[in-house]
């Protein structure tokens, strides 16, 4: 009973930020969601679904996809720094993968447009490299320049996690499956993608949770119909300033987050029992 | 042996170079844009070179500098805000019994997962009403309700990955529960808990909505100027603005490098 | 313990107040506008104003500029907060109807000189609702279709020409849809006012029936077969990007912005602009002053500075290549010819009297990009 009592006492100030700075706020905006003209009901809702249930399954899939691009990426860079043998190639590619970081979304959105469109500078550069032949070119700017930005900006971030917590592990198991012959891919595999699998999920929920509220880059990069939710409720309010058909995509967005972050949950809660 | 080592280097300079390319081919075109005077089809590298843009982020009213100062101010302070709050949380979150657990992490994920643009108005409101609204410290708030997803969920998996027994051992030949916990949980999660005063320094760095609602036009941070740039397409300026950005940004990575480097590996596994 | 400090400090640094004598100007729209506040307006007005300094905040380009500071006056509205912290706002002509409806605006055109300069009907009516004596024209913005002579030196003439050059040049043609912006609404409009089976002149001054939202069935129909042969942009500056890289021909544009990417290096110098028939929607930024301002003395004079007719001819025209707010035959005469003529280089002035248009009157507005929504983007 006291251990739970210090527990509470230990949570309760960053609880009672969230709650003061964002959920109370945010409870005006549920409750806009369910009113239609002054009366209460799910009129926003289903006009929601009927203009942007494409958009919704647009965006699922975006992320659902970069996530898992991402999650790829991430274990395969954080494997090679923890079992790289030449020290010079670990350096290169520490040095290497963290850049994208640090550019901001917004920056992330413009200098990918300019970059992977059909006349962008990739193309040029692959074009003057004799590479390809302008015929051959191709523009990225649609659901596959949102994908590459996601993935391009948000990998670092989980592979700085994930190859942290690569780092911490025992080397002792490692070492003693190396002497016994087992490939690093095998050992990466089996043996320290399952001790970081929890650092690794919550990276990749941190990034879901990221791209689903990201607006500039679906607005820089995609023009094309269906696009990603956060444009549908920029536009609503800006186009129309309809807050109620905007909040109502808002909670179906925290819905389709807290999906996800549930199924995470549910692991750790199993594993703790 | 030395064959051996020439001949892995084939597959690895190719997946380097490739990732070099995928890497540093967008940031080329950040830097270009930054001293582009002229460029547009058919040309594939500016028509001309300049530092024109320059001077007009420069410029003396252009507030650049100051914003700068600001948003280091800003971020510096959400990261000092959000590990206070993070490390209690994130420890009871990891080792203590608490009831409905899930919930209380579900609740930090929601100021970035409920799209904010709905959201500003009422905080904005709020801010009014109590004052805060055109202050650094209102900015701040906001920053640190973003921001705490990252330091607590990740405070939570940098604890639960330090081993119990360790903490165990400690409080067995005398130590208190205060001392097991600075003297050895604390410096063993470190890692984490600095990568995640990274992440929670970089988005201080990426927001610019909730600051224009809560801090303007009493408080200008650089990413705010930034996105009036990049959304109307002001390439140039965009750029140099996100290269000014760099300097805080890596700056602050390479602080927490060293500090990682020198205190906390050398104890990690020993 | 720490958390205690920290708010200490935080609370140290909450204290900062702003000097009384701040005039804090508002901006949407691009980096230009805050950059003609900034390095043009505010040191003319600091000039004459030594004790006032200006401080511009820009909200971003498009809609969501003007609607960042509805939503700023909302919440220090429902705050009830007294002294507003926004002494002037440039806001896009949809936004000033509402700002007026809420009680947000103070009526001061009568109270400056260069009121009576403003004869467009487009500073009595916004889209439908009475703003007369609220607003102060900064400028008229007016799209159009950019074009590469080099490419296209017969460039089609009306809406029905060009539709037909799109089928035969595929995805030659750009525009940004409505969710990225305006230049991409205005489009629309211009297309439904072209080929909508109702009345375009009841579109842009009303009154609204239900009706006549029916009656463009068959504009959308076309419209869909038009969009599936363009190429959907990515907003008002994905237009002119993909034009810059030569990989659209042709889209539709701001004006002003199409000068200032020009200005920035990032168009060919020798591309070019024509209002095809029966025309394009425009609007005009118009200067509001907050009713609950704390500067409305000077707030009143900053805007008399901006809507002078020598600011006007210097500043408007001359430096940024923008149609005037307030009634050309006033500007005219402080210009020499050549400046005059650049603005209508393109364009001529009959082109703008005929084919320059309003944007739909409010519900009408919402009706066409909802119809949209429903039957071209799907």
């Amino acid at each position: 009973m006291k251990q739970r009592l210090l527990a509470v006492l230990l949570v309760l100030p960053a609880l009672a930020m969230i709650i003061v700075f964002f959920i109370v706020p945010l409870l005006a905006s549920i409750i806009g969601a369910f009113e239609v003209e002054g009366a209460f009901g799910l009129g926003n809702f289903s006009k929601s679904f009927e203009l942007y249930s494409s958009d919704m399954i647009f965006t699922a899939l975006i992320v659902s996809a970069s996530t898992l691009l991402i999650g790829v990426f991430s274990i395969a860079i954080g494997g090679y720094l923890t079992l790289g043998e030449n020290p010079l190639a670990v350096a290169v590619l520490r040095w290497l993968y963290r850049w994208p970081m640090f550019i901001p979304f917004i920056v992330v959105g413009q200098i990918l447009r300019t970059f992977l469109a059909k006349n962008g500078l990739m193309n040029n550069i692959l074009v003057s490299a004799g590479l390809l032949t302008p015929l051959q070119t191709v523009g990225f700017l649609d659901w596959r320049g949102i994908v590459i930005a996601f993935v391009w900006k948000q990998t670092p971030f989980v592979t700085l996690l994930v190859s942290g917590a690569m780092a911490s592990l025992d080397r002792g198991t490692i070492e003693a499956a190396r002497n016994l012959g087992a490939s690093r891919l095998r050992i990466l595999v089996e043996i320290i993608v399952p001790q970081v699998a929890p650092t690794i999920l919550v990276g990749l929920i941190l990034s879901f949770v990221t791209m689903m509220s990201v607006l500039s880059v679906p607005l820089m990069i995609n023009a094309q119909s269906p696009t990603m939710l956060t444009a549908d409720i920029a536009f609503r309010i800006n186009a129309h300033g309809d807050y109620g058909v905007a909040n109502a995509l808002g909670l179906i967005s925290l819905v389709m987050t807290a999906g996800v972050a549930f199924l995470y949950l549910r692991q750790t809660v199993k594993e703790r029992s | 042996m030395t064959t051996r080592i020439d001949l892995w280097w084939l597959p690895r300079a190719v997946l380097l170079g490739l990732l070099a390319f995928i890497i540093f081919g967008p940031l080329t075109n950040l830097l270009l844009w930054t001293v582009a005077e002229k460029w547009y089809f058919p040309h594939m590298l500016p028509l001309d070179y300049g530092f024109g843009f320059w001077q007009r982020v420069f410029s003396p009213r252009g507030n650049a500098m100051v914003s700068l100062g600001s948003s280091i101010v800003i971020a510096s302070l959400t990261v000092v805000v959000s590990l206070a709050l993070a490390i209690p949380a994130g420890y009871a979150l990891s080792r203590l019994r608490l009831p409905f657990r899930g919930l209380f992490l579900l609740a930090f994920l929601i100021p970035q997962a409920f799209p904010n643009l709905p959201v500003y108005v009422n905080i904005a409101r709020f801010f009014y009403q109590i004052g805060l609204n055109g202050t650094i410290a209102g900015v701040v708030l906001v920053h640190v309700t973003h921001g705490l997803v990252y330091a607590v969920w990740i405070a939570t998996a940098a604890f639960s990955a330090v081993d119990v027994d360790l903490e165990e051992a400690a409080r067995s030949i005398g130590a208190g529960p205060f001392r097991a916990f600075r003297d050895i949980t604390l410096p063993l999660a470190a890692p984490g808990l600095l990568a995640s005063a990274i992440f929670v320094f970089l988005e201080s760095l990426d927001e610019f909505t909730g600051t224009y609602f809560v801090g303007a036009p009493d408080v200008t941070t650089l990413p705010l100027l930034l996105y009036t740039a990049s959304s109307g397409g002001n390439y140039q300026i965009a750029s140099i603005t996100a290269l000014l950005l760099l300097i805080p940004s890596i700056g602050f990575m390479l602080v927490v490098e060293r500090f990682l480097r020198a205190d906390v590996l050398s104890k990690v596994g020993h | 313990m720490k958390t205690f400090i920290n708010t200490g400090i935080l609370l140290g640094l909450a204290m900062s107040p702003a000097a009384a004598a701040d005039l804090t100007v508002l901006t949407a729209g691009d980096q230009n506008m805050v950059d003609y506040v900034n390095d043009y307006l505010g040191p003319l007005f600091e000039k004459e104003n030594p004790d006032v300094k200006v401080r511009a905040v820009g909200t971003g380009p498009g809609d969501a500029g003007s609607q960042k500071i509805v939503e700023r006056f909302d919440a220090q509205a429902k705050a009830n907060v007294e002294n507003w912290d926004a002494d002037v706002a440039v806001v896009h002509e949809k936004f000033a109807g509402p700002m007026v409806k809420a009680g947000y605006l103070e009526a001061y055109r009568s109270k400056i000189p260069s009121g009576e300069m403003v004869t467009s009907d487009k500073a009595r009516m916004a889209l439908g609702t009475n703003v007369d004596g609220y607003v102060m024209p900064m400028f008229s913005s007016q799209t159009a279709i950019a074009y590469n002579p080099a490419l296209i030196p017969n460039p089609p003439k009306t809406y029905a020409e060009l539709a037909e050059w799109a089928r035969q040049n595929p995805k030659q043609f750009g525009y940004n849809g409505i969710k990225g912006g305006a230049s991409g609404v205005s489009f629309v409009m211009g297309w439904i006012y072209a080929f909508g089976d109702g009345d375009a002149n009841k579109l842009m001054n009303g009154p609204f029936e239900e009706a006549e939202t029916r009656k463009w069935d068959k504009a959308f129909a076309q419209l869909k077969e038009f969009s599936t042969n363009a190429t959907l942009t990515p907003g008002n500056a994905g237009t002119l990007d993909m034009l810059s890289r030569g990989e659209i021909a042709m889209g539709p544009v701001w004006v002003d912005m199409f000068y200032s990417w020009q200005a920035d290096g990032k168009l060919p110098p020798e591309m070019k602009l024509f209002l095809p028939e029966p025309g394009m929607p425009g609007q005009p930024m118009h200067y509001v002053i907050p009713a609950k301002s704390p500067n409305q003395e000077i707030a009143r004079k900053f805007v008399a500075l901006a809507t002078s007719p020598k600011v006007q001819a210097e500043g408007i025209v001359k430096r940024f290549n923008w149609y005037p707010g307030i009634d050309a035959k006033f500007v005219q005469p402080e210009l020499d010819k050549a400046s005059w003529d650049k603005l209508f280089v393109d364009i001529s002035p009959d082109d703008l009297a005929t084919k320059a248009k309003p944007f739909p009157i409010a519900p009408y507005n919402s009706a066409i990009l909802e119809a949209y929504e429903k039957n071209v983007a799907n």
